[in-house]
Order: structure tokens, then sequence, then C-alpha cells
């Protein structure tokens, strides 16, 4: 087990070290940079000013002493200075995870909340006609770009109800219903495709799980349907839908780019967004690392509770 | 975007997969055999198809079919609403929404069936022979697949074309980078369960060289999973170029693709003329859920161990 | 007539007069709260789309600096927050109490309010003055250097500025120039403090305005809280401003359609939607003004193509203005030249005029004179001609490239749309890297020296197209020393006609400003040039 861990959080480990060379390779190919971006509006960029600017930042180094400037910093805490806002990237990036994470974790909430009760249902009803309208509907879930989502909530809201939530932003302990209702419809925007996909893997796995011996046992026995489902065979639907949310995360977060947009939420993904287009090296680079980081760690989470969870993989 | 996980309970554990279609390939009445037999049992996975072929249809004839030129502005006539002139209506500048959508279909669904191909073709290449050869070579690939996987999928997508610009042969490459990895994977993990069956085993023997039993003996194999693959990526990809485009980075005017029909200025006149939002909309939507559809069947057709379980 | 008519229309004036008396009782305590003494307190809840690029209006030349940052300093003088025309007759003194022209329209000399102080308590003084405009104008020994200054030009001809004592300030010009009392009144020419170091005033404010800055999250709102210190006794009204970021156009009007803002964002430029938010809730007051905003096309005059004047003019043909109206702006915009329109421009052409620009008039006799020079350049069906345009990756840029592109492709020009990110634009621009590209320019004051010497005047950084003609600079010049007013409008119609028949910078039309905020926000009056009106220091809520 030991070994086990040490060869995953090494190879984690190196996979970051390439993203990092990905990401800071890529930064550079783009077109422009965040001297271009400070001269945008005055409407010209004079040369003179530029090739001060750019040595002051140490835009005019070697291409290598820059990355390997960066890795040393990274690897001393150091998460160098926002080119944009002149301070630290750290003190920049800090506000706005916490937002991101509720958000995401919100939006697996919804995801969870709606996804496991459709599969169950459908799964239980499997061929009738509320199977097929759950299924259905799941596909046309899937089928929205969320982008579109977002859009349709905000506008039926105002439209309807002539009401918003909030667009800035409540800390949680300020007002926590206020939060709570800042949060609810973005998360429902951005979760209600991995709810689509949560009910597709949770009806696949529980018809597999319904054939089995002991269920059928169960039923013989007389225990009541709900007892059965809950009791034996939804446990073994939870293993697939654990997989399948570790999966997910790294799909969600790139969601939230345009979800956040739409509900003006200044979290992290609306940020890196901001940041890749101000071509803010610093902001962009730790920031994907960042996700980066949850992204590989929520994947190792899953690997171990996977193994905890199942006998089979813990023993093997 | 939706197949990221579909494909997931699938591979792992697949036993040995032995192909079919493959073999039998050549024989056109026995395909057509089959389709029909797909219909009849898929009846759902049917109409996917169809909705697909449909929107294909509509793609190769544009020409024909579209009543408009798509770019032609009409000043006097902006924001009209549906007409026997202006089928769907108008956008803002004048266009004809009918012929935009039309139109559109050929950009959507090229971008999405190119950027398809070109990363499960190349994520398949990397995966067959990453599988097939096992050992460091196989170690390097899959932590280059980590890397890939490791960024959202839009993220990447916004810095890959940040860095190359918008224009249809970048859009194509940016969404294509995410579903290499993807394709590498799940290729990769039926290679692996294919590489020990004998029938390889006893072509090893025999001195068949490694390409070669790598691409005429494991490859067609993989066909099933590949296509399940396939079809679940593209209405990814077409969920992809709509976000890129409605985030300005998409394929470039004067191309009208769907995803640009419902941009942001689209998004503006939503309350006074939801036509021009609705149809995009709907179109985008019926292409991935025909996708949808299709990878379902498909899935439930192609996958062995499903198989097994149904006759 | 019957006879019972004369009683009838007896008792219908009886009932006009009990109508009207009615009428009055109704009216009188409305009208008598609509004037009613402002109400101090409150926070107006304002918005913006971008986060401002740094808070230093002098570095900065985009509204989402000015519009926040506004209320925190003060100028030498000021166009009338409560007028909404900007002229010479319109100015107001904010740290100059009185001004006045000497020495042949060459001495420019201030006096100064007493005892007025700095966000830090400092003492402000003559030397600020000097120290503002020495900077801006990059005068040689000047104390300090902005990173980026982009109106440098505005004050080319002050030679001097001097300040025989701590009230006075006297600024020296090389030749008249008129205009140059106008651009001191843009809410561009703050006056800077010289004990804060330029540096800090990106990310802080400190001036002698109504408001001071509490608070910036970054990306999410600016919060600026009254002065209580504040040179004018008993204002600011509000006791603060809060001027929330929000990137989404539609989530904008959502927000104010809501109630979650007071008032919309200035040069939003967008007539359908805020129609829209107006017939939802129709108490919601909806402002519309022209604004000094105008959209156009450049054409690369480096490239040996736009050397052809025959070309040029065929794309100018092309284009038609209505058309751009219409499509481009949904209605909200009026055709003009160089300079804003009459009648809402006090410099630019009349009606009369304009018709006789190109692509004002018939579209379809247009297109067959575009065509026919086309053939005479040697163009024609077999061999069209092939063209890029440029443009920045936005919706409302790349809508109004395609509607271009049509255009051209109705006289038969071929051209292909290259879509640049925002934040590389200007860097393009600026390196003259394009053929022809659709832009738009939003000015400050209303003025013919604001305008063209930044856009027209050879080797101007931001003359994009590099249209470069002696004669014109010299017209420039001759009409910027010109005092006498109608004389001086006369030169400059004929220099718009003349830069519009050239292509110099092809303007499609000015756009139109449609400004919304609620009936109980009072004493914000939205001016033609979105950057001279938002000090805030009169405004207030009847709430």
């Amino acid at each position: 087990m030991r070994t086990y861990l040490l060869t995953r959080l090494l190879i984690g480990l190196l996979t970051l070290v390439g993203m990092s060379l990905v990401i800071f390779v890529l930064m550079r190919i783009a077109p422009g940079d965040i001297v271009d971006m400070i001269f945008a509006s005055a409407g010209y960029v004079d040369p003179a000013a530029k090739a001060e600017i750019t040595k002051e930042i140490g835009l005019d180094q070697p291409i290598a002493v820059q990355y390997g400037r960066w890795l040393r910093d990274l690897v001393q805490g150091d998460l160098g200075k926002s080119y944009r806002y002149d301070l630290p990237a750290w003190q920049v990036i800090r506000p706005r995870i916490p937002i991101s994470l509720e958000l995401a974790l919100l939006s697996m909430a919804v995801a969870v909340a709606l996804g496991v009760p459709a599969g169950v249902l459908s799964a239980v009803r499997q061929d009738r006609s509320i199977d097929y309208l759950i299924r259905i509907l799941s596909l046309a879930g899937l089928s929205m770009p969320s982008f579109w989502l977002g859009m349709v909530i905000i506008l039926s809201l105002v439209w309807l109800l002539g009401w918003i939530p909030s667009l800035t932003y409540v800390s949680p302990l300020e007002d926590w219903k206020a939060n709570l209702l800042q949060f609810l419809f973005p998360a429902l925007a951005v979760g209600l495709r991995s709810s689509a996909l949560i009910m597709r893997i949770t009806r696949s796995a529980l018809l597999e799980v319904l054939r089995e011996d002991y269920i059928r046992t169960a039923y013989a026995k007389g225990q009541r349907e709900w007892v059965v489902i809950w009791r034996h065979a939804l446990r073994n639907a939870f293993l697939p839908v654990l997989t399948l949310l570790g999966i997910e995360f790294a799909f969600l977060i790139g969601g939230l780019v345009v979800t956040e947009t739409v509900f003006n939420l200044p979290g992290v993904a609306r940020f890196l967004v901001e940041a890749i287009l101000w071509r803010d090296y610093p902001v962009v680079q730790n920031l994907v690392m960042f996700i980066a980081i949850i992204v590989i760690g929520m994947n190792l989470a899953v690997d171990l509770l996977y193994g905890w969870l199942d006998p089979r993989v813990r023993h093997a | 975007m939706a197949g990221s996980t579909r494909g997931c309970d699938m591979p792992e554990r697949s036993g040995a997969f032995v192909c079919a279609s493959a073999r039998r390939a050549g024989d056109r009445a026995s395909v057509l055999r089959r389709i029909l037999r797909f219909c009849r049992a898929k009846p759902l996975g049917a109409a996917g198809g169809a909705i697909i072929l449909t929107m294909l249809f509509m793609a190769l004839g544009a020409e024909e079919l579209a009543t408009h030129d798509p770019v032609r502005t009409e000043p006097a006539r902006t924001l009209d609403p549906p007409s026997a002139q202006h089928w769907l209506g108008t956008d803002y500048l004048g266009r004809d929404i009918y012929s935009r959508l039309v139109y559109g279909a050929r950009v959507s669904l090229a971008v999405g069936l190119a950027s398809t191909l070109l990363g499960s073709v190349l994520g398949g290449v990397i995966g067959l022979l990453s599988g097939y050869a096992g050992g460091s070579a196989d170690l390097v690939a899959q932590r280059f697949m980590d890397i890939l996987q490791g960024l959202p999928l839009l993220v990447l997508a916004l810095v890959m074309s940040a860095a190359l610009g918008p224009s249809v042969p970048n859009v194509v490459v940016a969404i294509s980078v995410p579903i290499i990895p993807r394709a590498a994977r799940i290729i990769r993990s039926s290679v692996l369960a294919i590489r020990e069956s004998p029938y390889i085993e006893a072509a090893r023997s025999l001195g068949v060289r490694h390409l070669r039993i790598a691409f005429r003996h494991i490859l067609p194999n993989t066909i099933g999973p590949f296509m399940v693959l396939t079809t679940a990526q593209l209405g990814s990809a077409i969920l992809v170029e709509a976000a890129l485009s409605f985030l300005g980075l998409g394929v470039p005017e004067p191309f009208p693709s769907w995803g640009r029909m419902l941009s942001i200025s689209a998004a503006e006149y939503a309350h006074k003329a939801p036509w021009i939002v609705l149809f995009p909309g709907a179109a985008i939507s019926l292409a991935v859920f025909g996708t949808n559809l299709l990878g379902d069947a498909l899935r439930d057709v192609l996958d062995p161990r499903l198989r097994q379980r149904m006759s | 007539m019957r006879p019972t008519g004369e009683r009838a229309n007896a008792a219908r004036i009886w009932l006009a007069v009990w109508g009207a008396l009615l009428g009055l009782l109704i009216w009188a305590p409305a009208a008598w709260a609509g004037s009613a003494s402002p109400k101090p307190g409150g926070i107006l809840s304002a918005t913006q789309s971008d986060p401002p690029p740094s808070l230093s209006i002098h570095e900065e030349g985009t509204v989402a600096t000015v519009w926040p940052m506004m209320p925190c300093y003060n100028n030498l003088v000021l166009f009338d927050p409560l007028k909404r025309a900007e002229n010479e007759q319109t100015l107001i003194g904010e740290l100059a109490e009185s001004w006045r022209w000497d020495d042949g329209g060459k001495a420019l000399t201030f006096r100064l309010r007493k005892g007025v102080k700095w966000h830090d308590g400092q003492l402000f003084s003559a030397q600020d003055v000097k120290y503002t405009f020495d900077v801006v104008r990059e005068a040689p020994g000047a104390p300090a250097k902005l990173r980026v200054n982009p109106r440098k030009l505005w004050y080319e001809n002050i030679a001097a500025i001097e300040t025989p004592d701590p009230g006075t300030v006297v600024f020296r010009l090389s030749r008249p120039q008129p205009s140059l009392l106008l651009m001191l009144a843009a809410g561009y020419s703050p006056i800077y403090p010289a004990h804060v170091p330029l540096a800090e005033l990106r990310t802080k404010c400190v001036g002698t305005g109504p408001f001071k800055l509490k608070e910036y999250r970054l990306g999410e709102y600016i919060d600026l809280v009254k002065n209580p210190d504040y040179m004018i006794k008993g204002r600011p009204y509000l006791d603060g401003i809060r001027y929330v970021i929000i990137k989404e156009r539609s989530t904008r009007y959502a927000a104010l359609q809501a109630g979650r803002l007071d008032i919309s964002y200035p040069l939003e430029l967008a007539k359908t939607i805020a129609q829209g938010v107006k017939q939802a809730v129709p108490q919601i007051v909806l402002i519309e003004s022209s604004t000094n905003l105008n959209d156009n096309l450049l054409l690369n005059f480096k490239r040996p193509i736009f050397a052809d004047a025959r070309v040029r003019r065929a794309i100018n043909l092309a284009i038609d203005r209505k058309g751009y109206v219409q499509a481009g702006r949904q209605g909200g915009a009026t055709v003009g030249g160089v300079m804003l329109p009459k009648p809402s421009g006090a410099w630019g052409l009349g009606e009369k005029d304009l018709v006789k620009l190109p692509g004002v008039g018939d579209a379809t006799k247009n297109r067959a004179e575009a065509k026919q020079l086309l053939a005479a350049a040697g163009y024609g069906p077999g061999k069209p001609l092939k063209l890029a345009v440029s443009t920045r990756a936005s919706s409302f840029f790349v809508d109004l490239a395609s509607f271009i592109i049509d255009q051209l492709k109705q006289v038969g020009i071929e051209a292909s749309l290259e879509q640049v990110e925002m934040g590389v634009w200007h860097a393009k621009l600026t390196r003259r890297d394009y053929e022809m590209a659709v832009n738009n320019t939003g000015m400050g004051p209303d003025d013919p020296d604001a305008n063209l010497y930044e856009n027209y005047k050879c080797g101007s950084p931001r003359n994009y197209s590099d249209y470069c003609n002696p004669e014109v600079d010299r017209l420039i010049d001759v009409q910027s020393q010109t005092v006498d007013l109608a004389k001086r409008q006369k030169l400059v119609q004929e220099l718009d006609v003349r830069l519009q028949l050239e292509g110099a910078r092809i303007i499609l039309g000015w756009a139109q400003e449609y400004f919304l905020m609620w009936p109980y926000v009072k004493n914000l009056v939205p001016h033609q040039s979105a950057y001279n009106y938002g000090r805030m220091q009169e405004v207030w809520l009847d709430k």
C-alpha cells in the first residue's frame, strides 16, 4: 500500500512537471504580452517604454531562464507577482479559491441529488415509460451547452420574477442564506450535465446488481423493495458514481468558466480566462498548476477510496 | 464533452474481444442486415443515427437546401420573424437564419468530426502502440496522456486557441487535443486485453512482425470501442466548439457556426426576437442528442459484456 | 347646431376646468417632490463591464478607469455635470475659481481655490497643477514620468507652466490654442498630487474629489465613500458609490432590471436591449443621447493597394451608411463625418453636406460607381480584389465586420475576416500590421484639436491608417489657432469633407447612447462624451 501510494505520488509529481512545461510553452506561443495589454487602453504601444517594462518584469530573459526561475520559485512556495495587479499572485488568487470550490462542490451535490434518485427510479422501472422519460431527459441534459443553460436561467429569473441573485459575492459567514441562494442557480447550470451522467451510471450499475442472486434472495425473503434497493443494491452502485465524480471534477472546472461569467461570481475559472487574455503569465501558470494539483489529488483520492470501499481492489 | 465518462466503465475489465464486424466487413448484404437488426433492436439509437444523417445531409447539400446566401446582410430586414420568405426569421444583421443553420451544420459537423477523428486516431495510435509495446514506452506515453488529461478540457482548448489564434484548423486542433488521452486510454486497455489472447500469441510465435501484429491483428479488434468513443466524443466536440465560439474563440466569421449564432449579441436580442436563439440552440442540442442516442445504442451492441448479457 | 349645444359646450368647459384643477392637485405635490431639495445619503449602485486596467486616469484611455475614478479627483475646470451640452459656455470652475486668456490667446491664467485638501490631508496648491501637466506633456526636466501617456498630444502647445503664487497658475502657449481650455475640462484631465508617486496611483487614489476610494476588490467591485472634507460644503449628497464589475452585458441589464443596479454603464450603446428593459419596467428612465464615439473602417495607407485613390473611394462608396445604422447599431446611430455631426455636434457636418459624402446617398448608384472604379483599377468579375479585414474578437466588432465584408462583396471585393484578441489589438494597429480594420474611436470633448491631431496628423501613433498629407496637417494647425469661432467652424468642416473623401479613416457613423436609470436617481445627466460626466458630486437618491 505504501509503495503504491509513493509511486502514485511520484507519477503525479512528474505529471505536474510535464504540465508546467506545456502551459508555459503555450502561453509563450500566444501572440502579445502583458506590456501590449498595459498599452491597450492608450491605443498605441510606445516601443521605448515597452522595452523598459519588459525588462522590469524580466520578460527579456531567455525562455529557459524564465522557466527555470518559475519552477524554482514555485518549489519555494513563491508564486511570483501578478503582472496585471502588481500584487503577489497568491494574494490575487486566494480569495477566489473558496468561491470556485463552493460552486464545484455544490454542483456535485446537485448532480448527485438529482442523478442518483433518477437513476434508481429508472433502473427499478426498467423499460417502463418512466424509465424512457428519465433516460431521454438525461440525454437532453447532456445535450445542452452549459453556457446556454446559465443564460436561460438568469434571463428567465429576471423576466419571470424580476429578481436575480446578488452580483457581488456574499460570504457564507456573512449570510449563509443569501450565499446559498446566490450559488444555487449556477450550481444547477453546472450540475445538470453531471447529474445526467450520474443517472446513467447509477442506472446501469443498479441493473447489474439487481440481477445478482443475493438481491433475488432478499426479495424472496419478502423484504420491501425500497429496503432491498437501499440496503443492498445502492451500496454497490456507489463505486462507479464515485469514479465518475473523480473524472467529472476536471470537466466541471471547465464548465465553471462560462457559468461564473454569466452569474458574475468572482471565482478562479473566470479569473483564469481573464488572466489568459491579459497574458498575466504568473497567474495563468500558477492557477493551472493549482487546478492540476486539485484534479490529480482528486483522482488519487477517488482511487484510494475505491480501494478502501471495494475489497476486490484492495487485495489486488 | 459527454463522452469522457461514458467509456470509462467499459474498457479496463473487458475480456477477450473478438470483433466479428471486421472479418465480415466486406459482405455488404450482411452489413445491411445488421443495420436493420440494429434498428429493430435499438429504436432510440436508430433515431439518433437518423438525426445525425439528416444533419450530415444538410451539411453536404447546403448549397441546394439554403434559400439565401448565409452571409448576405439585409439592413432593412433585421430581426424579422419567421415568414414565407425567411422560414426561420432573420438575425440582427438581417441574415437568413434558416440558411445560416444549414451552412452552420457544415461548419459545426465538420469541426466536430474532424477534431474527433484527429483526436481519436492520434490517441488510438498512441494507445495501440503503447499498449502493445508495454514497459517504459507505455509508461512515458501514459504520463504524457496524464498531462493532457489533468487540464480541464475547456481551459486547455481556451489556452490552445489563444496560442494558435482562431481559424478553422486551429479550432480543430484545439478541440482534438483533449480527446487524445481519452482515446489512448480506451484503446490501450482493450489492446491489453487482446494482447494475451491465444491467436495473438500464435501470430507472435509464427514470427509476424510486431507492427504488423499491432495494426493487422489487434487494431481491427478495437474498432468497437473506437466507434463507441468516437460517437460519444462527437457530441462533446460540437459542444466545445459552441462554447469556444460563445467565448469568441471559435470558428471565425464568415463561417456561420451554430455556437457563433448563439453568441453574446444573440442573447441580447433573445426577448425581442426569440427565434434567433431558439433555432441554433435547438440545432446544437439536437445534434448532440443524436450522437448521444447513437452512442448509447452502439455501446450496448458493441460492448461485449453487455452483449453477453443480452444473449 | 341643436339648442342644447351651448349647454353641452359649457358643461364641457366646466369639465375641463375641473379636470385641470384636479390634475393640478395631483401634479403639484408630485412636481414639488420632483424639485424638492436634494436628500443626502444613500449608496449609488453603478456598474462597469471590465475591471479598470489601472486606477490612474492619466495612464489610461478607457471609460473603465475614468468612470469609477472621476469622483475621486477634480479638474481645474469641468463641463457642468448638470447640463447636457459641452462647450465653452457650460464650463464651471472646480479647483480653479476663475480663468482668463491673455497675451492674444497665448496665456491662460487660473485663480485657484484656497484651503483645498488632498484625501491624505495635505494641502493642494498651484504646484500640484504645474506638476500634473509638466508630467503629462513630458516637459524637459519633468519630475516624474508616466508609464503610459496617451494624451501627451493634447498639451503639445504648452511652452511653460508658471506659478507666480500658490493660488495662481499660468499656462504659456507657443501659439494660440482656444481648445486647450476644453481639453482641460475633460474627465481625462484630473489634477494629480505632486507628493504621491505615480506608480502608487495605479492601485489607489489620492485626489481632492468628492469621493474617496474605500476598497477595490480586484475584479469584483470598487467602493467609493463620501469625502467629508470636500471643498464644496454640502457635497456630495451620496454616502458612497459601488461600481460592480459585471462582465456579461446581458447580466448587467438583468441586474439593472431586477433593481440590483441603479444606473447603467455609459457607452453600452445598446439600443435594442435598453429598450427591452424600458418595455419591461416602464418606470425606468431611458435617456437617449448622441455620443462622441464613431465606428470606422481603417485602410492601411502603407499597403500599395491603398495608394490607389480609386480603390479607396470604391470601398468608401461600397459601404452603405444607412445600412450600417440599421444593421451595425440597430438604428442607434447617426451618419456623420470626421467630427460629431450636427445638430448634436458643434463642429461636424449638417445633413446638407453629409449627403455629398461617399456611401451616404443612394446605395445602388454608389455601388455602381464603386464597381466602375474597381474596373478602372483593373479589378472585376474575373479578377476580384481580395482583401483582409481585421477586427477585435468580440461579438459587436465581429458582427460589424461581417456586415462590412458583405457590403464589399456586393461590389465584387472578396474580403476575409481576421479576429484579433482584444489585448493584442492595439499592438497590432500600432505595428500597422493589418490591411483593413474595423475599429471604433471614442473621443473626450467634442473638439477639433482633440480629434484631428490624434487621429489624422502625420506620424501620430493613433493615426492608425498612417494617412499623411502635409497640406492637411497645415490646415489642422490653422484651424487650431483660429480664434474666430465661425471661421474656425468653416475650416473644420472643409477638413471634414476632405478627410472623408480621401478615405483617411472611413467613418461609418456615430453611435447613440441609451442610458438607463431608475427614477429615484437625480441630477445624473449623461453627456455626449462618457468620459466627462462621472463626477457624481451632484447626484442624489430620492428614496
